[in-house]
């Protein structure tokens, strides 16, 4: 004889799922239905100007035509580019920065919430900021070049193929290396004193301490900021939109200078929502590579993987 | 004489006459809040100081959602667009522009009075519809003239050193080629140059189409194929390279936009300067500009066919087909672009739309003595006449931009031949044209 469950022992199974629902629901309507609508309209001809091509279905058409275009994978290969050097120099700063203020012993607190201003400005601030700084013919850097005698030059610092890159980086990199600095100051206070103290008595150098006992230590530390970082610029537009539009000729082009060109000024949203979702493999791919070194460095430290 | 107590007693008496219908006006909006988006800038500004007038006059509130400049504002008003969000009533617009966006904004054919739009300059009146429908109200029009620092052409060291050089006098240029001539000849960088160009986006597109159909070319022929990659595209190109490798204009040209050519002439470094008439009085003002008193203006020069270029347009004022009073807001905009604000614009400089504003305005100017701001308005209204047209008024006009001005700058930096930049350009931009069905 087959038994039925009591109507007290259903509900008290349903009961998870019931309080579980609030989270699913928010998560479906404020994440997963965004991603499957902006996913829809890669395969549309959406213009944004005309509602009514939503439903305008192109099949593959807008992947095809990325994948054969050699501008959007120029951009893609420059987004890596600019991540890479950009993420390097802001840890390498960060790092530099966190080891001089944890040294300190007064008004340490003070300089921290200094070392903090620069990401309390808007990117779009920033961008007019370092616009103004490398302005070849207004710009403070050549006149202050030309007063001090260094160049006579009007140097095209947001033109030539290589400084205008490199003058973005400078911005980003000026902007963000307190997220590093932060975080890697945070795993110094937290580190244990006595593996260094033991080192020292060993007969340790400074430098040997630095290299196999603290940055260890402070690497897990290091790829969370990899991670947060790498989504971050990865995502970058604010800055290189201010200081030079993605130009000039495309020198400066990223991902999202692209996307937004696309989608907003040509109104080709299926087009950029297309763009968008190819790059996303860079993001995965980079969220990726950070989260498995830094399962292997905590595992070099003993922690749990 | 006239006497002050005959003027108050005349207005005493007509007061009562006046009293009922500015009552009647100030019920018709009453309490109603009138919401906007405008462009925003230093240019565009004094206008708005008078909505609060308005705002008295009629008993509504205007609610400004928006003030940007007007690619920002582009980009605002398409979200609204895909959103569905257009819950705004006046906006803005361009006659460049307002072909992008489809059904959104109403006749004004049938919401403005036909004796008020007859007082309007009939040309800006065509430029501004789209589609047989009138979608913008003109507010002021646009066009560029040759600005040049007169003392620079005075200077008798200068006459003999260009004449001995270039085998000509040393008078303001009437032709492209006299003016890369001149500008490479005054240039002496990095202190000084002898013009700049705006450098990219829809503004160098826009400098190249007029110097295009100045050269005798064209952008598209009559079946919409672009045929900008033409003889005359590749030698509209070089005029721009040739000054770019010459060091004639500043080597950061190319992240330039309106703002920054005219700061830079008004900081007295720059010899020449093709411009729009809404810097005028900047120019001329001891308190902005080094060149105030010594600024002189040509007509735009011409191209190698004879024809001046005249690239123009021109700001304007849009009501949304959503708006929920559309009388408020045909109010709003015929207040905004009537005889007295018009007047207000055209003091800084900027183009009227109004026939009789051309008029009235020179004669304030030459009572006044304000003989630079007459020459602005004779030089500007000869050219509105003889030389203006517009770019192709195309839904498709800002995304064929989009494809042409990356490459002249690659043409102009030397990463592409300009006929090679202006081949893929041209083949990018058949694509577009294909795909909007301009190209069957």
């Amino acid at each position: 004889m087959a038994r039925t469950k009591s109507p007290y022992k259903t509900r008290l199974a349903l009961t998870p799922y019931l309080l579980l629902s609030p989270a699913f629901l928010v998560l479906i309507f404020v994440v997963a239905l965004p991603l499957v609508f902006s996913l829809y309209t890669s395969f549309t001809g959406y213009r944004l100007v005309r509602p009514d091509t939503l439903w305008n279905w192109v099949g593959t058409r807008n992947y095809e035509r990325i994948f054969a275009d050699l501008d959007f994978w120029i951009a893609f290969g420059r987004t890596i580019l600019f991540l890479a050097i950009a993420l390097n120099l802001e840890f390498i700063l960060g790092l530099g920065i966190a080891l001089l203020i944890n040294r300190i012993t007064w008004g340490q607190r003070t300089l921290r919430t200094i070392m903090m201003f620069p990401m309390m400005f808007s990117p779009i601030l920033v961008g007019y900021q370092f616009k103004f700084i490398f302005n070849d013919n207004i710009g403070v850097l050549n006149n202050a070049l030309q007063s001090l005698g260094i160049s006579d030059a009007a140097t095209p610092w947001l033109v030539d193929r290589y400084l205008a890159l490199g003058s973005i980086i400078f911005a980003e990199v000026w902007m963000s290396t307190s997220v590093f600095a932060i975080l890697l100051l945070a795993g110094l206070f937290a580190m244990p004193r006595d593996p260094i103290e033991a080192a020292r008595v060993d007969g340790c150098s400074p430098w040997q301490v630095f290299r196999h006992i603290t940055l260890p230590f402070l690497m897990p530390f290091a790829f969370i900021a990899m991670t947060i970082r790498s989504l971050d610029v990865a995502r970058a537009y604010d800055i290189v939109d201010v200081m030079t539009g993605g130009g000039p000729a495309g020198r400066t082009e990223l991902l999202w200078t692209l996307i937004a060109r696309v989608g907003y000024d040509n109104a080709r949203m299926g087009q950029a929502n297309a763009m968008a979702y190819v790059s996303i493999i860079l993001s995965i791919a980079f969220t990726y590579y950070f989260f498995t070194k830094l399962v292997a460095a905590r595992r070099y430290m003993g922690g749990a993987a | 004489m006239k006497s002050p107590r005959l003027k108050s007693l005349t207005c005493a008496a007509l007061l009562p006459l006046l009293m009922p219908s500015t009552a009647a006006l100030a019920s018709e909006f009453d309490g109603y809040t009138l919401r906007v988006k405008l462009i925003g800038g230093a240019q565009y500004e004094p206008l708005y100081a008078e909505i609060p007038k308005w705002e008295e006059m009629t008993g509504a509130k205007v609610e400004v959602l928006s003030r940007k400049n007007h690619f920002e504002l582009d980009r605002e008003i398409k979200q609204d667009i895909a959103a569905g969000t257009l819950d705004w009533c006046v906006g803005s617009n361009h006659t460049s522009f307002a072909p992008q966006y489809g059904d959104i904004y109403v006749d004004l054919n049938g919401v403005i009075a036909g004796d008020v739009l007859g007082k309007f300059d009939e040309l800006a009146i065509k430029n501004s519809t789209v589609g047989g429908k009138l979608v913008q109200l003109p507010r002021h029009a646009d066009i560029s003239n040759l600005y040049y620092k007169k003392s620079l052409y005075e200077d008798q060291a200068n006459k003999d050193a260009f004449k001995a050089k270039y085998g000509y006098d040393l008078t303001p240029p009437d032709t492209f080629e006299q003016f890369k001539d001149q500008a490479i000849f005054f240039a002496d960088a990095p202190t000084f140059y002898g013009t700049q160009y705006v450098g990219k986006d829809e503004a160098i597109t826009g400098r190249f189409y007029e110097m295009l159909v100045a050269n005798g070319g064209a952008l598209f022929d009559e079946d919409w194929n672009p045929t900008f990659n033409s003889e005359a595209g590749v030698r509209t190109v070089m005029w721009f390279k040739e000054l770019y490798d010459a060091k004639a204009v500043p080597a950061g040209v190319l992240n330039y936009l309106w703002d920054d050519t005219g700061l830079g002439f008004a900081s007295g470094t720059v010899a020449l300067n093709l411009d729009w008439a809404g810097w005028a009085s900047f120019f001329n003002d001891p308190a902005n500009s080094k060149v105030a008193g010594d600024i002189g203006l040509v007509r735009a020069p011409k191209g190698t066919s004879g024809k001046r270029s005249g690239w123009s347009g021109a700001h304007t004022f849009s009501i949304t087909e959503t708006c929920d009073n559309k009388e408020a807001a045909a109010s709003f905009v015929t207040f905004l672009t009537d005889h007295d604000r018009q007047m207000i614009e055209a003091r800084a400089g900027l183009l009227p739309t109004r026939t009789q504003v051309w008029d009235d305005a020179k004669a304030e100017f030459a009572a006044a003595g304000n003989d630079f701001l007459v020459t602005v308005f004779d030089t500007y209204a000869q050219s509105m006449a003889e030389d203006a047209f517009t770019p192709p008024l195309i839904d498709t006009w800002i995304e064929v931009s989009n494809e042409i001005w990356p490459a002249l700058q690659a043409a102009i930096l030397g990463e592409k031949t300009p006929q090679e930049a202006l081949d893929e350009a041209a083949e990018e931009a058949r694509i577009i044209m294909e795909d909007a069905g301009y190209i069957q």
